[in-house]
């Protein structure tokens, strides 16, 4: 092989790797590097608002617990997509299983696929290593709030054990200040969260007290969680209020709710 | 730490003393004078010390770019083995900050396997196959080796820290004369293609996957300073 030959092949192989390199070139799994969209929750957040202002019905999809089951979130965005009669997509958090920036990534895109909007929640898992900041700067907040026709969704982090004291999780004060925040434009209430009272990472100290600042948003119909990976409708603390649990995406089964502006709803378990 | 440091060389040090060192014996019943004999014993013993701590002296240069140990790292090493095929390399790389909360330096073990060289001609040789193993560590907070004691027992079996990372590649490296050495004696461009243990476990179940989030490219050059 001549010199003139080598440097050509190198040429072109060079070349080639360019082309390439947008997709190949990893700085550190942990990196917190983010191309394409962030700030998901709030944009779809008023999109969200936008479609549901005048409806007297919200029929919501939520998931959870989707970890690195990518054909399954594939089949479940299909499933979604095929009907027309669902208003939006709840993810209740463990969008990735070890927290590196690539799997918040992942999962964006294929939820991006969705012809509804979507939330996203925070999940334990996705708090490990530079997870919180890779959450942060795709999806947004871990604790914030919307509504949906008179409905509004109370979404909160309750990844207590993750957190070990350095933040107030879950936060009272967000849940308070929810009572009256928009006061005349909802009229009942629904929480969302990936651990509920009692699971292992939630701060059980306060599971009871939790529930009773709960109760104290206007017309709180029931709660939505993740975390325990199987579907579970369970009165927690004896009172007759209700957490339905999601089961882990590769159930292949969502949990659909259909909320009323008069505080009513009903929900039914979707194979896909 | 220092004790640490220290316990390291001591073992080395024991190491390195039991080693057979290649200088030849001389034939000490022919030298006349007893502390003539004990001299030349103290000089090769010295030799021989002396030969082993120069092993210890890094025998090149590495900067790289990407391969999840960093956006650059840099490192040094030793090429050992009979027609240097084998390298261990060490790397400080660093991460910068993006979207997290601080930039971070990572620290980078290597093993390199090149099985063929190629000479093209007087002045370039081919390794048309690099591979090894490579594990990497942030030095950051937030990350562990083994989850912390708030978790309840096994409840993340794997370590945040800790990433191991395998590789194909390819080289080749450029002789530098000897009248135009200045700072080394060859350089070498490389360029690998790597995955770590999480893309294989994120890729493992799941058929629609692009080949391309499994796999990573990296470049570098290396300076080889001494043999």
């Amino acid at each position: 092989m001549s010199i003139n030959h080598l440097c050509r092949s190198i040429a072109v192989m060079a070349s080639l790797c360019l082309m390439a390199s947008c997709d190949l070139i990893d700085f550190h799994p942990y990196d917190v590097h983010i191309t394409g969209d962030t700030d998901i929750n709030a944009r779809n957040v008023s999109r969200i608002e936008e479609a549901c202002k005048d409806k007297q019905q919200i029929k919501v999809a939520a998931i959870g617990d989707t970890h690195r089951w990518y054909d399954e979130l594939r089949y479940f965005v299909d499933a979604v997509n095929e009907r027309n009669d669902i208003d939006f997509v709840i993810h209740d958090g463990d969008i990735s299983e070890y927290g590196y920036t690539q799997e918040f990534l992942w999962t964006r895109d294929y939820l991006n696929e969705l012809k509804v909007p979507y939330v996203a929640l925070i999940g334990n898992h996705d708090c490990l290593g530079t997870g919180r900041d890779a959450f942060g700067a795709v999806f947004g907040a871990t604790n914030y709030a919307f509504i949906a026709g008179r409905v509004k969704f109370v979404c909160l982090n309750t990844n207590a054990l993750e957190y070990d004291y350095s933040e107030p999780i879950p936060d009272f004060k967000f849940i308070t200040s929810h009572v009256t925040d928009r006061a005349g434009e909802f009229d009942c209430t629904v929480g969302v969260m990936h651990a509920r009272p009692t699971d292992d990472v939630f701060n059980n100290n306060v599971a009871e007290v939790f529930h009773q600042y709960m109760l104290q948003l206007p017309q709180l119909m029931c709660c939505i969680n993740g975390h325990g990976h199987s579907i579970h409708h369970a009165d927690l603390m004896g009172d007759g209020f209700i957490y339905h649990q999601t089961a882990s995406i590769d159930d292949r089964v969502y949990l659909l709710f259909t909320f009323n502006n008069d505080g009513t709803y009903s929900y039914e378990e979707v194979a896909f | 730490m220092r004790k640490w440091l220290f316990s390291v060389l001591w073992l080395l040090g024991i190491v390195l003393s039991a080693v057979p060192a290649s200088a030849t014996e001389i034939d000490l019943d022919t030298i006349p004078s007893d502390s003539l004999r004990r001299l030349r014993r103290y000089e090769q013993r010295m030799k021989r010390m002396e030969e082993r701590w120069h092993k210890l002296i890094p025998s090149y240069g590495k900067w790289q770019f990407a391969g999840n140990m960093g956006l650059i790292s840099l490192g040094t090493g030793w090429s050992y083995g009979k027609n240097k095929q084998w390298e261990t390399d060490f790397f400080v790389g660093f991460l910068p900050k993006f979207k997290s909360d601080a930039a971070k330096v990572t620290l980078t073990l290597k093993q390199n396997f090149m099985p063929w060289k190629w000479h093209l001609n007087e002045k370039f040789f081919i390794e048309p196959l690099a591979c090894g193993l490579y594990i990497n560590t942030v030095l950051h907070n937030d990350f562990w080796v083994r989850q912390p004691d708030r978790y309840p027992k096994g409840y993340y079996w794997f370590s945040t820290r800790i990433r191991t990372n395998i590789y194909l590649g390819q080289r080749i490296t450029l002789k530098i004369p000897q009248h135009k050495r200045f700072f080394a004696k060859s350089i070498t461009a490389f360029y690998e293609i790597s995955t770590c243990d999480y893309y294989i476990l994120s890729h493992i179940g799941n058929s629609g996957y692009p080949l391309h989030e499994l796999i990573s490219l990296s470049f570098g050059v290396k300076l080889q300073f001494f043999d």
